[in-house]
């Protein structure tokens, strides 16, 4: 009894070992690491999407070097452990090329283990500068900064000539940065900062933080964070009569927000990529997303496209599978993608990403305002 | 009197919340004042009851129910009902199996319970923020038209009334009803009681069902008041109820009262008057000071070992 069910443990054990070699031979494996569940989890559905799109596109055209790609997909919840988790995961599944992480607090630890294990990342959302300041020569992103994105914020501000501003921020490397860009720019403008504030994500009384905004007496309110909070503080700030006018970047301009402010989210300023979907020349592409009953609005959703093409046609240019050859020909190569003519520079930044101001609406719909 | 008023508007908030506090804190000190254990999943009760209330408003609403009070009492029975039963199931299934062993196994045994409950509501309702509609609107205004205005919104109001009758009701049914009774005579002594042919079983399923049914209520005026609920908002609440629990005296209901508002006013305060990232900061070390200097918390009685 005992040899037999030996026998068969080595027999499908090694089976499986064949037919996994057996994948690896026609397959190029494409991680996609982002959150599929928890609070800000719709911005990983905006990731999911374009990314799944692409591939499935390219595997349509052909594939890359006639081999087809697969996606792999984790959850990284947006939580800094679990990304090392899921970044340690994809090693372990011999994973080279990785679209994501999300949240900036995931992407930069993730990007220490990829850069170590020779894995290529591309984030399509993650805009702290920190992630790409480090001399990593694996690391690439399809977004802008937020050294880009805090000052057309701040200009936008500082253009409405508002007595007194206030910063608030969640604390996380993402919300902080930004929020910093923004009183840093504000301040060369000789614009009054009445206040800068950390808040704890996660919070939802936000009663004293409005109380005191109130008292400071504020035209304008910068936050820097994701929209769970930033919902509860319109809403609360609209039942305790605060009269100010709220601004934010990407990370809040997402339709939930709606759902948790209601009619307080009216009128909410937020810095986008501007909306590719609108391009006459991605028409084809929305028509495609739209076929498959998705939405190609969202600020993430081009982005993650954007980043699996720009791999596929990284190895193409490379004619390897090698991560560093593939980052190699990123660095040298102009692509037209979705998003625009794409060129990087040697932190793996694109050398031209633009920002553009919109405000928000009750219904979820926005309008550029510049 | 600007400085007044700023300083009333950094008080109502902190009642306010510390009101719900309290509330939540009642379950975790009562449970604790009969069988000593720390029902760590009593933070995930309330956010079931917040749940429970969203969807029977939804409900309501999908049946063209509009009249105010008919759904906040739908809500808050739905809220109660189903919060209690999952106080009186978690109570049967974690905790009445391993009660009288090693304190530790009750422990780990509601730590596992609340880590279920969490990823069960993660499952059925998702993780992502839900709005929670705003029923109760507007509010009084004081203060001169120009500067600061101090503002004390109705459903603060409802929050206030709600948790003075709650509070009342529990100090008259402990102190008054035979059931009350009972549950002091366990707390004070679970064998004794037992060999006076009280039904101590019933008693401890009682206390957690009272417990489960005023976190409800405040999931529901949280819900209400803050604006979303979300799956782990819970453990937050539940953290923050049983800091106020041990700040009052875990086992004495009105230190409980008294530890929820303590520490809603210092974490208002704090944000008002330092900055909101000193909030935990600063409510924790009122909590460890209090600790170091009484032990038993506020209103505790010293511990009398039996003999």
């Amino acid at each position: 009894m005992r040899t037999s069910v030996k026998k068969l443990v080595t027999a499908v054990s090694t089976s499986v070992a064949l037919m996994g070699a057996g994948h690896a031979a026609a397959e190029i494996q494409i991680g996609i690491a982002g959150p599929m569940t928890g609070p800000v989890a719709q911005y990983g559905d905006m990731q999911f999407s374009g990314a799944r799109m692409a591939i499935e596109q390219i595997n349509a055209n052909g594939g890359v070097m006639g081999e087809e790609l697969v996606a792999v997909e984790y959850d990284d919840v947006c939580d800094p452990k679990q990304a090392v988790t899921v970044a340690n995961s994809l090693v372990n599944d011999g994973v080279r090329f990785v679209i994501g992480h999300l949240c900036s607090s995931s992407t930069q630890p993730a990007s220490d283990i990829y850069e170590d294990e020779g894995i290529l990342m591309v984030t399509p959302a993650s805009t702290s500068p920190e992630i790409t300041e480090r001399g990593y020569e694996l690391v690439f992103r399809t977004i802008g900064l937020d050294s880009m994105q805090g000052p057309v914020a701040a200009n936008y501000i500082a253009s409405q000539s508002p007595e007194r501003v206030a910063i608030v921020h969640d604390k996380q490397q993402y919300g902080e940065g930004i929020a910093t860009a923004v009183r840093d720019t504000l301040k060369d403008a000789g614009v009054e900062i009445a206040m800068f504030e950390g808040i704890t994500a996660g919070d939802k009384d936000f009663s004293s933080l409005v109380t005191k905004l109130k008292q400071a007496d504020v035209d304008y309110v910068y936050y820097g964070g994701y929209h769970p909070e930033l919902g509860l503080i319109l809403r609360q700030a609209d039942s305790a009569g605060l009269d100010a006018r709220f601004m934010g970047p990407e990370g809040v301009g997402n339709k939930d927000i709606n759902t948790i402010a209601g009619e307080a989210a009216e009128g909410l300023l937020v810095t986008l990529p501007p909306a590719f979907d609108q391009k006459a020349e991605n028409q084809a592409l929305v028509k495609a997303f739209q076929d498959k009953g998705e939405d190609p609005s969202g600020p993430f959703v081009l982005t993650s496209y954007t980043a699996v093409q720009l791999v596929a046609e990284g190895i193409e240019a490379a004619d390897s599978t090698d991560p560093f050859d593939v980052a190699a020909a990123l660095r040298e190569g102009t692509f037209q993608t979705p998003i625009g003519t794409v060129e990087y520079d040697k932190a793996g930044d694109m050398k031209s990403f633009e920002f553009v101001v919109y405000e928000w609406h009750s219904d979820g719909s926005k309008t550029p305002v510049n | 009197m600007q400085d007044l008023l700023y300083f009333s508007q950094q008080l109502i908030n902190g009642l306010t919340i510390g009101s719900t506090y309290a509330l939540i804190a009642i379950g975790y000190t009562m449970v604790y004042g009969i069988i000593g254990m720390i029902n760590f999943a009593h933070g995930e009760i309330y956010m079931i009851g917040a749940y429970t209330a969203l969807i029977a408003i939804t409900g309501l609403a999908a049946l063209g129910i509009a009249w105010l009070p008919l759904i906040l009492i739908v809500a808050l029975l739905c809220a109660m009902i189903v919060s209690s039963s999952m106080g009186w199931a978690v109570e049967r299934v974690a905790y009445r199996p391993v009660r009288g062993r090693h304190r530790l196994i009750p422990l780990i045994s509601a730590i596992g319970m609340s880590i279920f409950l969490q990823n069960y509501v993660h499952l059925a309702q998702g993780s992502r923020n839900i709005g929670f509609p705003a029923l109760i609107d507007g509010g009084f205004n004081f203060g001169s038209g120009d500067g600061f205005q101090m503002s004390l919104s109705y459903m603060q109001i409802t929050i206030f009334i709600t948790t003075l009758i709650c509070m009342t009701a529990l100090s008259l049914f402990i102190s008054r009803s035979r059931t009350g009774r009972a549950c002091r005579a366990v707390s004070q002594d679970l064998g004794m009681a037992n060999l006076l042919g009280i039904d101590t079983n019933r008693i401890i399923s009682a206390t957690f069902v009272i417990g489960a049914a005023l976190a409800a209520v405040a999931g529901l005026l949280l819900g209400m008041y803050y604006g979303s609920v979300d799956p782990l908002f819970g453990f937050i609440a539940g953290l923050k109820a049983f800091t106020a629990a041990v700040l009052g005296g875990i086992g004495s209901i009105p230190g409980a009262m008294l530890g929820g508002l303590i520490l809603g006013v210092a974490e208002s305060m704090t944000s008002g008057y330092l900055s909101g990232e000193y909030k935990d900061v600063i409510s924790f070390s009122l909590l460890i000071l209090i600790l170091l200097f009484k032990p038993t918390g506020l209103l505790g009685k010293p511990e009398v070992e039996k003999i």
